[in-house]
């Protein structure tokens, strides 16, 4: 009872102690950080999810191409999963209404259609946009707006379909799984599941896919798909979010970067942990002393100092969270507004758990070591601090620390590959920043000539070597991760601003006769709206490699679907301007053997350059050796092909269409009409919508990684804060002392500033460098960007955190300055 | 080295009691610095019994200091043995040192050694709570009633001049009611007037205790109030007695 009040009593006492509420900050601005950042990365990723999920209608999709339906065994087995399941059937056909016929991809779908995102359509011309959740109902039809003055079609009119006849209900505006796949064929039309069978379009052999719909919870649909995946036949093909290719790349590179901030802030608030705790440890050197004189033992102070760990990181947690959660819901409103969409911002709990392990693990790894230690500070001391006992054995306390970093981040990041880089950077640096620091310290004490301050600070730094060199690697330190962050992000953002460039192709013209080529190209022209390449377009499968049934060839659980479906090959001469050859080399003019294979299909094929590879093209089957692999912009919104031939091939002699895509202006979209007249047979892909999609998702992310890039640049300079005001005392002392031997203030401020700006200065050129370094390794690993040196940065940051540690050494000193000296040393005694 | 010379026989003792409250015995003390090894006591030996007040005088750096820390068992001796109320300290280890101290030793010292972030009372308090006792509070309460602190015991150690401060360090040293209380130049920091008032009331407290009493001073009126005054020089204890 008593002792309990004591121990109480003394955690209250501890408050009233300087070092201890820097550990305590510290705590707290780790646990606020990590936590927000894990709240907030798991709403985004929800919020993302979702909203990219409505970018199949679904969770995951699975599109039967060959024809024939989904059986219903499997339906049955997503319903006993507790999975919610929609049906949709997608085929091209003619259809007559109004004045004439038109060729449409119809998509006729059930009434759970669509299980995520929503449908944007009219009920009349000018009639106010409706988002629902629903398709038409039976009997009823909704066409694209184009198709209606295509066809001078009114609502309530009649469309037939085959042989059935369906009333214009509504326009087509916008579909939430309106993602483009070579075979859909414009304009749309949308009508109802159960109507196909009466429309006698769908036959045996139809071309026709069939489409089944999945939503329900990550693990459910995991375990579904593992269920399903070996009943999977070629032709069927599993679509979840992540597989598709424009948007994932930008999802995952959002992901990582939050990952890679996220791990940034254990790395920093571990730093500030430890650097805080160990000068606590030090301070505390004299009371444990006196503890012992009294009758503590080492046992008895290590629990003591025990509980008073655990204690402040009980505080640190409380605290960490009562300030990350605010803050994070003021984010999510933020990111509600960015998306004018109401979200899901619930608690994911689960979030909360890094950041309460990071307080575990820094209180342990790197507060308990130095603490733990004092109960090794002899009892003597209280008579006489003992020579010798400065030297303090950290590299067991190093180790611990590093192997904690380790799992912190490898917990949080999960990623190995990152943890390693992370790590590997962070100890090169340690090691050349100590160097290079101590060669600097000894260099500056060569250094002659200057006034009295210049000296003063010089001396300073180098009677403090150690003490010098520690900041030097704490600020390089700080200041390298804060670089990394804002450099990845900058080129995070602009390359995803120049992926989607504002002109960006936002129409597809497909199935383009021979014939018609110049004539198309020449329309366009006249409008002012020149196409990009044009491209030939045979669709042929992958059927052999070097001889063998390419199934054979390629090993079982090498998922491919590029082996699922027919590809797109077509010829050219010249490598279009954003693909990049990784191996072999490019045609030479005038060649007639040889295909161009892209480099992620050939790496997941196994393909290298000399291999020959069998392609079934309608009833030919041609052969061709790979010549070079070469890597696509999948997300350039131009035609991309996984095959390329030479403009000599034998390909040249089948039947091919032509491809091309273009920018259109939304408010010259009525051109499509007239050309639509013109050319019936060109199918026109619209991907304006799916652009806007990505720009938007684009605009939220990049929201959410300056917001976090802000809390990161905060707890760095927290971290500087700790180091910097661990000195605090001494300084303060040794101003004092100055001042009380005659030193006046303008001295004692040139020479801090002095010593500063220089702590500054090498520090910001250490961090900066080592930045530039670690982007440089990212780069390579992660986000697959190219390297270049960010003058814009470099140049600036040593002179900012030079200015910036003279003034906090001048804000530091202003108690020396404006008290008297006498007043000063007493109370620092 | 010179020989130790033996003092243990002189007829020093205080009258009132035989009682053998600290023992020394062929005491040598050496530390390392780097390659040298530097002796600062060698083979000592002297008794104290229950009772008697002793001051240790000498130079700067000839070992008082040394030898009042290994005597209190905050150190342990290279070689010979020193006994505490019947306890081979000089046999025990840290922690079994540290319990002995809770129970028998209160320290005074000369930069006071107050924890700055606890009060008067709580700086008091502190052996109290270590040694488990009942009402730390209350009797913490009086003791500084006693020194003349009962109307600032809630002020922390920045808020007391520096004789109010040496007087909660003795209020404190005397809390857990010691056996012996040893004291490191206990008015070195102090001005002459405050140095006297903290000599009565150490005096005082010492005779109302019954407490035996070891001091290191350069304070010569101080030393010249202890029942007997150990010199120390080159390594060597000497007592010599003036007549008082």
């Amino acid at each position: 009872m008593m002792e309990s009040r004591h121990k109480l009593a003394s955690a209250r006492r501890d408050l009233r102690e300087r070092d201890v509420r820097v550990v305590i900050m510290a705590l707290v601005v780790a646990v606020a950080t990590v936590a927000t950042i894990g709240l907030f990365a798991a709403l985004l990723q929800k919020t993302l999810v979702t909203s990219a999920s409505a970018f199949l209608a679904a969770d995951r999709q699975l599109e039967a191409e060959h024809g024939r339906p989904i059986p219903q065994a499997w339906w049955r087995e997503a319903e006993s999963r507790e999975l919610q399941t929609a049906r949709m059937v997608r085929f091209s056909t003619m259809v007559f209404g109004g004045e004439g016929f038109q060729l449409v991809s119809v998509k006729a779908v059930d009434g759970e259609y669509p299980l995520r995102g929503e449908i944007e359509m009219q009920e009349a011309a000018g009639a106010p946009r409706q988002m629902v959740g629903q398709g038409p109902p039976q009997g009823e039809v909704w066409l694209n707006p184009r198709l209606m003055s295509l066809l001078s079609l009114q609502m309530g009119d009649n469309l037939e379909v085959g042989n059935l006849s369906l009333t214009v209900s509504g326009l087509l505006l916008r579909e939430p799984d309106g993602g483009f796949s070579m075979a859909s064929l414009a304009p749309r039309i949308m009508m109802h599941a159960d109507d196909v069978p009466a429309t006698g379009v769908v036959q045996e052999g139809s071309r026709v896919e069939y489409v089944a719909l999945f939503a329900g919870d990550e693990s459910d649909l995991d375990n579904y798909y593992q269920w399903l995946r070996p009943q999977l036949e070629p032709g069927h093909e599993w679509e979840s979010v992540r597989d598709g290719e424009t948007l994932s790349r930008s999802l995952q590179r959002a992901e990582r970067f939050l990952l890679l901030g996220g791990s940034l802030a254990v790395v920093l608030a571990a730093v500030a942990v430890a650097v805080a705790s160990r000068e606590y440890a030090l301070g505390q050197r004299d009371t444990v002393a006196l503890l012992k004189t009294l009758g503590m033992t080492g046992p008895g102070i290590g629990r003591l100092y025990l509980r008073r760990l655990l204690l402040w990181g009980l505080t640190g947690c409380i605290g960490g969270l009562l300030l990350a959660l605010p803050l994070y819901w003021v984010m999510a409103v933020v990111l509600e507004q960015v998306l004018a969409r109401p979200i899901d911002s619930g608690l994911e709990w689960r979030g909360l758990v890094p950041a309460l392990v990071t307080a575990l693990v820094s209180l342990f790894a790197f507060a308990y070591p130095p603490v733990r230690r004092l109960q090794s500070v002899p009892a003597m001391r209280v008579l006489r601090s003992e020579p010798g006992e400065a030297s303090r054995r950290a590299w067991p306390d190093m180790l611990v620390a590093g192997g904690a970093i380790t799992v912190l981040v490898w917990l949080y990041a999960g990623e190995v590959s990152l943890v390693l880089a992370l790590l590997a950077g962070l100890a090169m640096l340690l090691g050349v920043l100590g160097l290079v620091a101590w060669v600097l310290i000894l260099m500056l004490r060569r250094v002659a000539g200057g006034g009295t301050a210049w000296r003063l600070a010089l001396v300073a730094l180098y009677r403090h070597r150690r003490s010098t060199l520690s900041q030097i690697s704490v600020f390089a330190m700080t200041i390298m991760l804060a670089t990394t962050l804002l450099l990845v992000r900058t080129s995070l953002l602009s390359d995803w601003q120049a992926q989607l460039p504002e002109q960006a192709p936002n129409h597809f013209l497909i199935n383009i006769a021979p014939g018609d080529v110049e004539d198309v190209d020449a329309f366009w022209r006249e409008r002012g709206h020149p196409l990009d390449a044009l491209y030939p377009m045979v669709r042929g499968r992958l059927t052999q490699l070097n001889g063998e049934p390419v199934r054979q060839a390629v090993s079982k659980d090498r998922e491919v679907r590029a082996l699922n479906r027919e590809l797109n090959l077509t010829w050219m001469d010249t490598l279009p301007e954003d693909n990049n050859i990784v191996a072999g080399r490019w045609f030479e003019p005038g060649a007639t053997t040889g295909v161009s294979v892209e480099a992620q299909l050939a790496e997941r094929l196994g393909l290298k350059v000399g291999d020959r590879l069998g392609f079934t093209i309608g009833a030919a089957v041609v052969t061709e050796p790979v010549t070079s692999i070469r890597t696509v912009q999948w997300d350039s919104m131009k035609p991309n092909f996984y095959m390329a031939f030479p403009p000599g091939s034998e390909l040249r002699s089948l039947p091919a269409t032509w491809i091309t895509s273009f920018y259109l202006p939304p408010e010259e979209k009525i051109a499509l009409n007239a050309f639509a007249v013109r050319y019936p047979t060109v199918s026109v892909l619209e991907v304006d919508h799916i652009i806007e999609r990505i720009q938007d998702i684009v605009r939220q992310v990049t929201q959410a990684v300056e917001a976090i890039l802000a809390l990161i640049l905060a707890a760095a300079l927290v971290v500087m804060a700790a180091v910097v005001s661990a000195t605090l005392r001494d300084r303060q002392r040794e101003g004092a002392l100055l001042r009380t031997l005659g030193g006046r203030q303008r001295l004692l401020v040139r020479s801090t500033m002095v010593e500063f700006a220089l702590l500054g200065l090498i520090a910001g050129v250490l961090g900066v460098l080592a930045g530039e370094a670690a982007v440089w390794a990212l780069q390579q690993r992660m986000f697959e960007g190219e390297f270049q040196w960010h003058w814009a940065v470099i140049l600036p940051v040593p002179l900012v955190s030079s200015v910036v540690l003279a003034v906090f050494g001048r804000w530091q000193l202003s108690p020396v300055l404006n008290v008297s000296p006498m007043l000063l040393l007493r109370r620092l005694e | 080295m010179g020989q130790g010379m033996a003092v243990s026989e002189s007829p020093s003792v205080s009258p009132e009691s035989r009682d053998i409250l600290l023992k020394v015995s062929g005491l040598t003390h050496q530390v390392n610095l780097g390659t040298d090894t530097l002796t600062i006591l060698q083979g000592v030996n002297f008794e104290i019994n229950r009772g008697e007040s002793v001051a240790i005088v000498g130079r700067s750096g000839s070992g008082k200091t040394t030898l009042l820390g290994l005597m209190a068992g905050l150190d342990s001796p290279s070689q010979g043995r020193i006994e505490l109320d019947g306890e081979a300290i000089s046999e025990l280890d840290e922690d079994q040192r540290a319990r002995l101290r809770a129970r028998r030793v209160g320290f005074v010292f000369q930069s006071f050694q107050l924890l700055p972030a606890l009060s008067a009372l709580e700086n008091v308090m502190l052996p109290l709570e270590l040694a488990g006792h009942q009402a730390p509070a209350d009797q913490a309460r009086d003791l500084l009633y006693r020194v003349g602190l009962g109307e600032r015991l809630r002020h922390t150690p920045r808020q007391l001049s520096g004789g109010e401060q040496q007087r909660v360090a003795i209020a404190r040293a005397f809390a857990s009611n010691p056996a012996v209380l040893f004291a490191d130049e206990p008015t070195g920091n102090l001005d002459n007037h405050t140095g006297r008032t903290i000599s009565e009331l150490l005096m005082t407290l010492n005779q109302e205790q019954g407490t035996t009493l070891i001091l290191v001073t350069h304070d010569e009126q101080l030393a010249s109030r202890c029942h007997r005054r150990f010199a120390i020089d080159a390594g060597q204890v000497s007592e010599f007695r003036e007549s008082k």
